[in-house]
């Protein structure tokens, strides 16, 4: 049974005693200091509902991949049963970060983080669509006992769903510790990911030219391909969230 | 942390049964005092009224001083103590209003002005028979006014001059600061900002000020006598109208006189006991003169209280 | 911090501020210049070297928390401090276009009134009719013509957008008005004199929001005719209604830009805490 990936970064457990998150989030995280407690808090919760969100999608993905890669049709059908999961959180991200818009009229550090925070939750939750259609795909190939084309490529497959974890794992932890660096890593990687679906492409059409036989279930197959590489483009606008939040400018003087 | 005793519903009631019935204690008190004086106040009031009650009358207004009770009346007292009222507002209202102006808006605020200040407010309590050896001194010899109306009316200014300085400051310092904050940004001068916001906003209190002083300086006997008041006076001063060019006159000014307090002083000090009823009488008409300044003095401070809300 | 701050003219630049932040300042001609302008009370100095630049036709807010100064710097403009003893200025307030100098010893504190007018905090309007109300600064210049007054109480009124609630209560005393209307009496008021210089010195902080919000949608109109410098306490004002916003901190300058810049990414974090409400 697949177990729920942790949220990559060590973020501060609430107290048991007293519900407080403990001391100040991590060095140059804009988010806490307010003098109005409530307000910090209410930005670490956004803060951590994004994180979470993104922890499960990164599991989905990984679900995904390797649901089509080893023909595991349970798996898939785990990934299909927690799409709700993601949207429900997609859901409550936004309602969130609309209220808090509302009623707390945020400037500066705090309207950016709270813009980012929403926007990445419509990116994570584009990728879990994504992550939905490859475990569909997935279903359909094992019910068929697998797939030529996916063979062919499935080292391909492997490779790009490791990739797209890794941009989005990098790309959520940037977001949680407000870490440009590694955001412009996860912009760095996007080019990889390209290079390799254009080659998986090319492994495929080779594949297809030998053998006119699986031509739907190799079109399936670049669907999935293209999911994957898609998955990665959402990955980096999540890292282009994290860039514009610490403020696109990041020599700016700040104490 | 120690917990602390919460008072109970019984011990709040306890106490404050015997606060409130301090509360009415004290208002009972204040009503009987203050029954007590108003009721001081009107026995002698209707005591002088029932002494002089046979003569009122016409006759009583319109008769000079005479030998005989029964046809003495009041006529130059009460025409003299008019001109010299007349005299007194007429210099006291602009030196006090123009003193109390230059202490509030213009003098700077040092130790000098300080000094000033007090002294002003010292002035209300200088005996007024201390007025009256000055005003012999400076205005009958010195200036050779001599024991005329004149004297007597700038001798009772000096003396209410205090009271009208410090009605007009006080008035003057009710002006809100918003008003003239909002005058000066418009670029007004600080005349500008006196003449047309202060004093307006400034006249009912400086009028009270005035009637409140002349209420005090009309039954004054002290400075007037010293000045030279006569009691027997069986003549008026000459008339400021007459029928020849000029048409005004200010001959009445440098007339001898006498006032309703020092024909009152005179009566009373007759041996000839038929005198008492004229002087209760005139006495009833002084205080009933105060009254109705005061009353006046009140219902203008009314008047212009509404007209105003800050 | 040592004077950071925005300069239109020559100077070294700033590392807070951007290109296009410069550059809107640059677009508009300064109406005055705060030159290292210092300020006491008495032996307390309220002010502490400040250059600042009032844009022309803009709205320039002045926000930061309580005795940073900001009311003591507006009231520099029109030397209300005169009216207090013991008040010294330093330094120059430079008023274009005839480059005079605002808190100059030698220039006459009327003069200076009657070109930079000021709206209050709570308003103050004289105890007379709604007519002499507006009238009396004309009357202070000479216009005595009834025709000439009523024409320009007229256009005061309606550049304080309530002639049509008063055209019919001339004559009727000002203090009957409504909080709202009075304040946009006493703006009509400043009006009718044609200022340079429009102060206002929390004109809202006593009024409800609905009267709050007209006062806010009057100055945005306002702009075009003179130029606003305006103090508030309340950070969603400025942000309403200001081009351009300073923030003061303990009788210094901090910095100053445009507002669209410093409510979403302002340079300083003296600056950022206190709008994020992290100051204190």
């Amino acid at each position: 049974m697949q177990t729920l990936e942790q949220p990559p970064s060590a973020t501060p457990k609430p107290d048991a005693d007293t519900g407080a998150v403990s001391g100040p989030g991590p060095a140059g995280y804009p988010a806490e200091g307010h003098i109005s407690k409530t307000v910090d808090q209410s930005l670490v919760d956004l803060r951590l509902r994004a994180v979470a969100m993104g922890g499960l999608v990164i599991d989905q993905v990984a679900s995904c991949v390797r649901a089509l890669v080893e023909h595991d049709a349970k798996l898939a059908a785990l990934v299909l049963s927690r799409e709700t999961l993601v949207n429900a959180y997609d859901g409550q991200l936004d309602r969130d970060t609309l209220t808090f818009i509302a009623l707390q009229q945020p400037v500066a550090s705090d309207l950016r983080m709270v813009r980012a925070i929403a926007r990445a939750g419509l990116e994570l939750e584009r990728i879990g669509d994504e992550s939905k259609k490859i475990a569909r795909f997935a279903s359909r190939a094992a019910a068929q006992g697998g797939h030529d084309p996916v063979v062919a490529v499935s080292r391909y497959l492997r490779h790009m769903g490791e990739l797209s974890v890794t941009m989005l794992r990098s790309a959520v932890r940037a977001l949680d510790e407000a870490d440009a660096g590694l955001a412009r890593q996860v912009l760095a990687r996007d080019r990889e990911l390209d290079a390799e679906f254009a080659t998986a492409l090319r492994q495929l059409m080779s594949f297809v030219m030998q053998d006119h036989q699986f031509l739907k279930a190799t079109l399936d197959t670049v669907f999935a391909l293209k999911g994957l590489e898609r998955m990665g483009d959402h990955a980096k606008n999540v890292a282009e969230q994290v860039l514009y939040m610490v403020g696109d400018d990041a020599e700016s003087g700040r104490g | 942390m120690a917990a602390v005793a919460q008072l109970t519903l019984e011990d709040l009631r306890a106490g404050l049964g015997w606060r409130k019935q301090l509360d009415k204690l004290f208002v009972i008190v204040g009503l009987l005092v203050m029954i007590a004086c108003l009721a001081i106040l009107a026995i002698l009031f209707l005591d002088l009224v029932r002494d002089g009650a046979s003569r009122f009358g016409w006759d009583f207004f319109t008769s000079f001083p005479s030998r005989k009770a029964e046809r003495a009346g009041i006529l130059s007292a009460a025409v003299g103590t008019t001109m010299i009222m007349f005299v007194t507002a007429l210099v006291a209202l602009p030196v006090g209003v123009a003193a109390a102006i230059y202490l509030e808006e213009y003098a700077p605020k040092n130790w000098f002005t300080g000094i000033i200040e007090i002294n002003v407010t010292n002035l209300a309590g200088v005996p007024s028979i201390v007025y009256g050896l000055l005003a012999l001194g400076l205005f009958v010899y010195q200036f050779g006014l001599g024991q005329s109306v004149l004297s007597a009316g700038l001798t009772l200014a000096l003396l209410i001059l205090p009271i009208v300085i410090v009605a007009t400051r006080e008035a003057l310092r009710s002006v809100p600061k918003a008003i003239r904050e909002a005058a000066y940004g418009l670029g007004a001068t600080r005349w500008e900002v006196t003449r047309d916001h202060v004093l307006p906003y400034s006249t009912g209190g400086i009028l009270t000020g005035l009637i409140l002083g002349l209420s005090r300086a009309i039954g004054e006997t002290a400075p007037i006598i010293t000045i030279g008041a006569l009691s027997f006076i069986a003549f008026l001063p000459p008339s400021p109208v007459s029928g020849e060019f000029p048409f005004l006159n200010f001959e009445w000014l440098r007339s001898e006189f006498t006032a309703m307090p020092i024909q009152m002083f005179n009566w009373v000090s007759r041996p000839d006991q038929a005198f008492q009823a004229n002087a209760a009488a005139a006495g009833a008409i002084l205080l009933g003169m105060t009254l109705l300044m005061n009353a006046l003095a009140i219902w203008i401070r009314y008047r212009f209280r509404k007209r105003i809300n800050w | 911090m040592q004077g950071e701050q925005t300069s239109p003219s020559a100077g070294p630049p700033s590392v807070s501020i951007t290109v296009e932040d410069r550059k809107a300042v640059r677009a508009n001609a300064p109406k005055a210049r705060a030159e290292a302008l210092n300020f006491w009370y008495g032996s307390n100095q309220a002010l502490k070297g400040i250059n600042l630049s009032i844009p022309e036709h803009q709205v320039t807010a002045l926000i930061g928390p309580s005795g940073c100064g900001k009311s003591t710097f507006l009231r520099c403009f029109n030397r209300m401090h005169d009216l207090q003893p013991d008040t010294r200025y330093q330094g120059s307030i430079m008023l274009r276009p005839d480059d005079i100098n605002l808190v100059g010893a030698g220039v006459d504190p009327i003069e200076v009134r009657m070109r930079i007018g000021m709206v209050f905090q709570k308003p103050n309007p004289f105890p007379k009719t709604v007519f002499e109300n507006v009238a009396y600064g004309l009357r202070l210049r000479g216009v005595r013509n009834r025709t000439d007054l009523a024409e320009r109480v007229e256009g005061a009124l309606r550049a304080a957008a309530i002639w049509d609630e008063v055209k019919d209560r001339l004559s009727d005393s000002a203090l009957a008005l409504s909080g709202g209307q009075m304040q946009r009496l006493c703006i009509a008021r400043a009006l009718a004199t044609q200022p340079e210089i429009l102060l206002f010195d929390e004109p809202t902080s006593a009024l409800d929001p609905i009267a709050t919000a007209k006062i806010e949608e009057l100055i945005s109109e306002l702009r075009q005719h003179v130029t606003i410098l305006i103090v508030t306490h309340n950070m969603q004002q400025a942000a309403r209604v200001s081009d351009f916003t300073a923030f003061m901190y303990l009788g210094e300058l901090v910095e100053v830009g445009a507002t669209s810049m410093i409510f979403t990414n302002p340079g300083k974090k003296a600056t950022e805490d206190y709008i994020t409400g992290r100051y204190g």
